[in-house]
């Protein structure tokens, strides 16, 4: 069985590949040399600087020509990045909705489904394998997207959670692509052609991540912003959020501000004095 | 006699339309049936219901005393070549021999590739482009691998030439003939299938006209030619098939529970396809006379 179905996919797996690496081939020079242009411009020191509250007014503007610069020449490639959130609908349109909905319209489901093993044992290899090797592709994927997208986003002055590139690094790609396959597999199995299941797979992958991104996510939770004081030494207690304590032991009292996680928040940090006590969980 | 097949009662349904309905049978070991019926009367869902395909809607099918829906240790014992004789066909006839041994616990695999040598199919070619005939032998010889003690086959010499057909069937009939494998295929014609089978299931509008062994089949109907015919009771007959009548001759397919004696009739034996096609012309036309909702 597992040699059924590496045989019946083994183009198909090449043909990935052979993608996965052109793709790689064309962003991981632009990535290095983004990178270069990065540190080349002493934008990672920037970015640190301006997190700081009391920043002089000259390194700011140096920093700020600097992000411009690197804005310019960089800046169309969050274009790019917009095309790279497709993937895992490619993957869902090419290696889910064919998975059952081809056997079947070419009626070789007759075929495999009398043999021995039973189409339980064949839907629990194939589906296994093929969301195995999807996931693989996914990770492997998503880590080198956070890799590339990394001096975009830190430019672009946005988050981890930020707007499309919250969507391409970590383990979001594995998630919408494992969704994706899914719910090709469900397309072929309900509708049993292929081409019809590619349309229904391409349309509900739109449709869902465009739910989620027009009418879920707005409506999630805001940001909190709490301050406080903190007496002693302990970590204050927060129901919300995570407080990582760096409390000086001699001063009596500082405080402390702490968000709530939220996507696309653009809480700023405002501590009250220089030495941070406080390094805020989940926040930028 | 040991029962390989057993329906009872079985029906399909696809809609509101059933495809097959009320359909019992018995089909003894041993025996090659053909499964004959016009077009769409049923056959391929009556063959797919057996090896567990589909899911009967009413009633129940046994294949060797199980169910054979889901039942995957079952359908070790059945070998099915299901119509137009489906393959991965960029898969060589040399890789489904082998995909077939990791598919199966029971396999003969030097079974078929002797049996493919013979036939001189190539090894090495992918199937889809082998000719109609080689295609449907490899599927044969890949159900063949699987031992089967039931070997169902749907429409295999459908889209065969005529050489082809015969060559198919010699084949078969010389592979399941030393093992006692009960085998059981269907066509749309019975002249495929006159020469090989000893046992007659006729399948048409969704339910099972006639079922039984050939030469009783044969033996239990009669042809009779007399005068006019309006419906009574004629001695030793004891259904009237198919009647077609001129002003003053009647001719009647009949089946006989006695000898005809009386001296009014002329009786004739019949062959085979005369049984066959009195009982398919008669479903036929009612079917089609209730669906256009005219009278018969």
């Amino acid at each position: 069985m597992i040699w059924l179905t590496w045989r019946q996919h083994r183009k198909q797996a090449f043909y990935t590949l052979l993608g996965l690496a052109a793709l790689a081939a064309l962003l991981v020079p632009i990535g290095l040399s983004m990178r270069n242009t990065f540190s080349d411009l002493g934008l990672a020191d920037c970015a640190r600087q301006l997190a700081d509250a009391n920043v002089t007014a000259a390194t700011r503007d140096t920093c700020d020509a600097g992000f411009r610069r690197f804005g310019n020449r960089y800046g169309s490639l969050n274009l790019v990045a917009v095309l790279l959130i497709t993937l895992p609908a490619l993957v869902g349109l090419f290696w889910g909705a064919p998975l059952v909905a081809r056997e079947v319209e070419h009626g070789t489901h007759r075929f495999v489904w009398t043999q021995g093993v039973g189409r339980t044992r064949w839907a629990l290899v194939k589906f296994g394998l093929v969301g195995g090797a999807v996931v693989v592709l996914a990770a492997l994927y998503g880590l080198g997207m956070s890799w590339w997208v990394d001096p975009l986003t830190k430019a672009a002055h946005e988050g981890r959670l930020g707007m499309i590139v919250f969507d391409l690094q970590g383990i979001v790609p594995i998630g919408y692509t494992l969704f994706a396959v899914a719910l090709g597999v469900f397309a072929g199995t309900v509708w049993k052609r292929m081409l019809p299941a590619m349309g229904i797979t391409l349309a509900g992958y739109v449709g869902v991540r465009a739910a989620v991104e027009i009418l879920a996510r707005p409506r999630y939770q805001s940001a909190r912003t709490q301050t406080f004081p903190i007496e002693g030494d302990g970590p204050p207690e927060v129901s919300r959020g995570r407080v990582s304590s760096g409390v000086n032991g001699t001063s009596s009292w500082t405080a402390c501000t702490v968000s709530a996680p939220r996507r696309r928040s653009a809480v700023a940090s405002t501590f009250p004095t220089s030495r941070s006590p406080c390094r805020i969980g989940n926040a930028k | 006699m040991d029962m390989v097949l057993e329906a009872d009662r079985l029906g399909k349904r696809y809609g509101s339309t059933w495809a097959l309905r009320d359909c019992s049978l018995h089909l003894p070991a041993g025996r090659i049936a053909a499964l004959v019926g016009p077009n769409g009367a049923g056959k391929s869902t009556l063959l797919h219901l057996a090896v567990g395909l589909l899911k009967p809607d009413a009633g129940a099918v046994r294949v060797f005393g199980r169910s054979p829906y889901g039942d995957t240790q079952g359908l070790a014992d059945i070998g099915f070549v299901a119509q137009d004789t489906p393959l991965y066909r960029d898969f060589t006839a040399a890789e489904l021999v082998f995909a077939g041994g990791k598919l199966n616990r029971r396999w003969d695999a030097a079974l078929a590739r002797t049996r493919l040598a013979q036939l001189g199919i190539p090894p090495d070619r992918p199937v889809g482009k082998l000719s109609g005939g080689q295609r449907a032998q490899v599927a044969l010889a890949l159900a063949l691998a699987k031992q089967p003690r039931l070997l169902l086959l749907d429409e295999p010499v459908a889209s065969l030439d005529p050489l082809a057909r015969r060559e198919f069937l010699q084949s078969l009939m010389g592979s399941v003939a030393d093992s006692g494998t009960t085998v059981l295929l269907s066509s749309h014609l019975l002249a495929d299938l006159e020469r090989v089978c000893d046992y007659l299931i006729v399948l048409n509008a969704a339910q099972v006209q006639l079922a039984g062994a050939v030469d009783d089949l044969v033996a239990a109907h009669r042809q009779l030619v007399g005068p006019r015919h309006d419906g009574g009771v004629i001695g030793g007959v004891a259904a009237v098939v198919r009647a077609s009548h001129t002003d003053r001759q009647s001719t009647l397919l009949v089946r006989t529970d006695g000898p005809v004696t009386d001296p009014a009739w002329t009786v004739r034996d019949v062959s085979l396809e005369d049984v066959v096609l009195a009982y398919l012309a008669d479903g036929a036309v009612q079917t089609s006379h209730s669906e256009w909702g005219v009278a018969a």
